[in-house]
């Protein structure tokens, strides 16, 4: 490649990453835009690169995942994806480009090794090669590609350094036998440097496509919106309840918390840690104070929840959890119940998302989304306070179920363990306040109304 | 009786030819209540007579088969289930003549008659079970279960729990106890007796001589009993099935067995054989599972018993209804929704049965068109045959205040006349009185009046029975679900060589949006089939669609002319 065409394209990447949905940097000034590795996948026309991109924030460097096509002329369907006009050639994302995206699975079929991008795959999968491809939906770390009806390869964008834990946890739980995860089939992984040396890291993964699922999200919310069109039945009366599900979704949750105690590490936090834990929430609890001024009158309450955590015996067990499980991480499928994205929180460090923790913060995290579930509607529109009420009761109806199911399949009901649960509840709605502070201000009151109830 | 069929009546009848062995794959099916359809002769009971003159509407309907109730001479302690002479039509409904007439009148419009029979048991009226209590040495001595005790086969459930508290009862005559898994006056045949065996195939010669199409065989699960077992569903009892079938296939083309099992479908399945027991069974769950799913306004509870339903042989096919002459059955709902299903569909207690809702489809749905037509449009269009309940057509009601299960056994409303047309009797000699409330009575829901109007239920079911049969992926084509965000949108396709159609249902009552992945299908141009309106061809983006409230769409996917 010519070297002013090299520059031409890092000039139009610094000016494409920012309006992709999965850059993690937006708002923030780009110093620089640096190659850290290159690969090219297809050659001639169109030609496919794979490039890992180190972006310069100043303070920090982020490293991004590309996958970058090359055409002379493009075809309309790709239009969309353009990155920008590079001499007398197009460049875009090819992620979107089925003509290319195929090469990925072949790769992944035939553990291929590029130049230090490789390919893997369990032992004894068979894959098929010969399916097109679509990108599915946008999310905000990754982008989905979807082959035939058969697989999905989830490419991560930004690069966390190491093994991700999606992959080693689905990967622990689907050969403990667990039905309750999506199996990963292979994936993509490379060496990167980092100060603490060389890492094996980890840039996609491949699974089953669950064709027939749904979010347990527009499940919830079918549920809701059933709930708000009746002038004055209760929650349990309606005919869109959602108690039997929600209570099957706790039971699953039991499952996967015990099986990734038995195949990961797991043990029981002594009493520093317990005060460890109760500092980083009094933490959290300045920065959205500072943040957030309606958060004041709740502030004196919820430190002495979070003092209660501090003062709490050794022995609260520990382990690997999911870290960021709310009702999108749940897909029903004809079966019952899957978990998905055991990713931890995208926006933390990958020590921190692997760091072993109560798995009673996945549970605050499934308590917190019912009411989200259940107020969101409200928020969006004018409502009556009877439909606050009833909402609520929804809410209250479907945390005991998923509580009582937990309870069922784990042999410990969450709610006996009081004092840790509150806190993580309200340490999470914490978190929610100064996030619909900052993106969904008409949001606001739905945390800030759950601190208020959870207080009391 | 001859044991082939006659040989010398030539047929002459309209059931197209060459005739399709797989005929009852297509087919439509309607379920009639002799009793309660029509009344020839002004007696207050409906009649074989009464059915024969009514053809002409069943056919018109697009009616292909009629599933008759038990017509045999009975004491009728169980709505005839109870026969007294396996080889007499009960008086009230008419005579062997009335049948084989209504027999050749079905023939002739290209429709086809089975009836129920009752395998299983026979009333105690029956010669057989007279025979046997009084001459334990004579010939039908042995047609019956008997026992000196009651200690065995106690592992067999009691099932109605209602009325019976064991399955063996005393007769003071013979000095022994009988068998009888149903009510005590219904004692089982003895079929470990080659004579009961040989018996029965002889009734079945005899009708099928006659002309009948097929049998509804009712109760199979029990005709064996064995120590040590539930005493349902033994390898023996599917070893004589076999043996029926085999009779049947040899001597009369293009019969049909149905078994009436009402039992999971994984254990229904064997019903079927390797395709060489009964052509079809009914699947009971996915009726309660449709209620739920429109309820909870999700697709799941339809996805995962269809899911869970196993293939089953080529030549065999599921029956499907959405209500029959029976309570709506739970025992196919887990107890959780069944608690449910009650609290929502069954409000008062009167309506509930068993384990089990009376009602009809227009009461449970609250006579929401809408939603009939959703439920209708799903009844048509998921793998199996269809079966209507006579009356559901045009929306009738029921009536709880009437015991048992009478409440959904009304006479068919056919005018706004006296008796709504049914029969000219004396209103107070009607077996039992018309629907009359405001809603449901016979002077609003009646075939006559939704005739005449275009948009009536009548003619919307009329046309989408027509748009089923003009497409045979309805009966004969594999089901395959359509996965997609929205979980208040079930889509399926059924697939049958060419005839590939797409079906879109929102079982919620709000307006939903869906995309559908139909890369499968690029290039095609979907064709609404009920308004033959062409809609925006599908590319590689997920296909966008929009429903309203309980809407539903039916696509043909033709394949692209290049």
């Amino acid at each position: 490649m010519p070297p002013n065409a090299m520059t031409t394209e890092i000039a139009l990447l610094m000016e494409w990453l920012p309006h992709q949905r999965w850059f993690g940097a937006k708002g923030r000034e780009i110093h620089e835009v640096n190659r850290v590795a290159e690969r090219v996948l297809v050659e001639g026309d169109p030609q496919l690169r794979h490039v890992l991109v180190a972006v310069d924030l100043g303070e920090d460097t982020e490293t991004y995942q590309l996958l970058i096509g090359r055409r002379r002329e493009l075809p309309q369907r790709l239009e969309h994806a353009v990155i920008g006009v590079s001499g007398d050639e197009l460049l875009y994302d090819a992620a979107h480009d089925a003509e290319l995206t195929h090469v990925l699975l072949q790769m992944v079929a035939e553990e291929e090794d590029e130049h230090g991008l490789r390919c893997r795959h369990l032992p004894g999968t068979e894959l098929e090669t010969d399916l097109t491809s679509i990108v599915m939906g946008a999310e905000q770390s990754n982008t989905s590609i979807v082959f035939g009806e058969t697989y999905i390869l989830k490419l991560f964008r930004k690069v966390a350094h190491g093994l991700n834990p999606d992959l080693e946890i689905t990967r622990a739980l689907a050969e403990a036998g667990s039905a309750a995860v999506v199996p990963p089939l292979g994936w993509l992984e490379t060496e990167l440097e980092t100060p603490e040396g060389r890492t094996t890291t980890t840039l996609g993964m491949l699974q089953p496509f669950l064709r027939g699922a749904s979010e347990g999200w527009a499940l919830a919310v079918t549920s809701v919106r059933d709930l708000y069109a009746e002038a004055d039945l209760h929650a349990d009366e309606v005919g869109g309840d959602f108690a039997g599900e929600s209570e099957r979704l706790g039971a699953v949750t039991a499952e996967v918390h015990s099986l990734l105690a038995q195949t990961l590490p797991s043990r029981r936090a002594d009493q520093a840690e317990n005060a460890a834990t109760a500092k980083q929430m009094h933490e959290r609890l300045d920065a959205a104070l500072a943040v957030v001024p309606e958060l004041t009158p709740f502030a004196d309450a919820l430190r002495s929840a979070y003092d209660e955590v501090a003062a709490l015996p050794a022995g609260v067990p520990i382990q690997r959890i999911h870290g960021d499980f709310h009702l999108g991480q749940a897909l029903r499928v004809d079966e019952g119940w899957k978990i998905i994205d055991f990713e931890g929180e995208p926006a933390r460090p990958l020590s921190e998302r692997t760091a072993l923790m109560s798995p009673l913060r996945d549970v605050a995290g499934m308590l917190r989304s019912f009411d989200y579930a259940a107020q969101h509607l409200l928020a969006e529109q004018p409502s009556s306070h009877g439909l606050a009420y009833r909402a609520n009761e929804w809410a209250e109806r479907n945390r005991e179920a998923f509580c009582d199911g937990y309870a069922r399949a784990s042999g410990r009901d969450p709610r006996d363990d009081a004092v840790l649960l509150r806190a993580m509840e309200l340490d999470k709605a914490v978190y929610e306040v100064v996030y619909e502070a900052r993106n969904r201000p008409t949001w606001l009151p739905i945390p800030l109304g759950s601190i208020e109830r959870l207080v009391r | 009786m001859t044991a082939a069929p006659l040989p010398d009546v030539p047929v002459v009848d309209g059931i197209e030819e060459p005739r399709d062995p797989l005929w009852y794959k297509r087919a439509v099916f309607y379920e009639v209540l002799i009793r309660g359809f029509a009344d020839s002769n002004g007696d207050g009971t409906g009649d074989i007579r009464g059915l024969t003159q009514k053809l002409d509407y069943l056919h018109w309907l697009g009616i292909d088969c009629i599933w008759l109730l038990p017509i045999y001479e009975s004491p009728l302690r169980d709505g005839g289930y109870d026969i007294a002479d396996f080889l007499k039509v009960l008086p009230e409904f008419g005579d062997l003549g009335d049948f084989v007439e209504l027999i050749e009148a079905a023939h002739k419009r290209g429709m086809r008659i089975i009836a129920d029979l009752v395998m299983n048991h026979t009333s105690d009226a029956h010669p057989w079970f007279q025979a046997s209590r009084e001459d334990p040495t004579g010939p039908f001595g042995d047609f019956y279960v008997w026992s000196d005790t009651k200690l065995k086969y106690e592992d067999a459930r009691i099932i109605f729990v209602d009325t019976e508290s064991s399955n063996w009862t005393w007769d003071p005559v013979r000095q022994q106890y009988y068998w009888h898994r149903f009510f005590s006056h219904q004692p089982d045949l003895n079929y470990e007796n080659p004579a009961v065996q040989e018996a029965m195939l002889e009734v079945l010669r005899f009708w099928l001589d006659l002309g009948i199409d097929g049998f509804r065989l009712d109760a199979i699960p029990y005709l064996f009993e064995e120590e040590g077992t539930n005493c349902e569903n033994l390898p023996r009892t599917h070893e004589f099935l076999k043996r029926v079938r085999k009779e049947v296939d040899a001597l009369y083309p293009d019969k049909v067995l149905l078994a009436e099992a009402n039992q999971w479908p994984e254990d229904v399945v064997e019903y079927f054989g390797s395709g060489d027991e009964c052509h079809m069974a009914f699947h009971f769950p996915v009726m309660p599972r449709i209620f739920m799913a429109v309820r909870r306004e999700q697709r799941y509870p339809i996805s995962e018993i269809l899911a869970k339903t196993p293939p089953i042989p080529d030549n065999c096919q599921w029956g499907i209804f959405l209500r029959n002459h029976d309570e709506l059955t739970l025992e196919m709902v887990t107890d959780e929704e069944r608690d449910y299903m009650y609290s929502e569909y069954a409000r008062d207690p009167r309506m509930k049965a068993n384990i089990g809702i009376r009602r009809r489809l227009a009461t449970l749905l609250e006579n929401d068109h809408n939603q009939m037509e959703l439920f209708t449009a799903l009844l048509l269009s998921l793998p199996g045959s269809p079966v209507l309940y006579y009356g559901d057509e045009i929306g009738m009601g029921d009536n709880i205040y009437l015991g048992d299960r009478d409440g959904v056994r009304t006479p068919m409303q056919w005018t706004p006349d006296r008796n709504a047309g049914f029969s000219t009797c004396d209103p107070q000699r009607l077996y039992l009185p018309v629907i009359m409330d405001p809603v449901y009575g016979y002077q609003v829901i009646n075939v006559e009046a939704q005739m005449r109007s275009s948009t009536s239920l009548l003619q919307w079911t009329r046309r989408m029975i027509d748009t089923r049969k003009r497409h045979p992926t309805f009966g004969m084509g594999s089901y395959e679900e359509l996965g997609s965000s929205n979980p208040s949108v079930l889509a399926f396709v059924r697939e049958f060589g060419d005839d590939v159609v797409l079906c879109v249902n929102n079982l919620s009552r709000f307006a939903q949006p869906v995309e559908l992945d139909l890369r499968r299908f690029e290039g095609r141009t979907p064709l609404e089939l009920l308004g033959g309106v062409h809609f925006p061809r599908v590319g590689e983006l997920p296909y966008l669609l929009t429903l309203p409230g309980h809407g539903f769409y039916w696509f043909q996917l033709a394949t692209v002319e290049e």
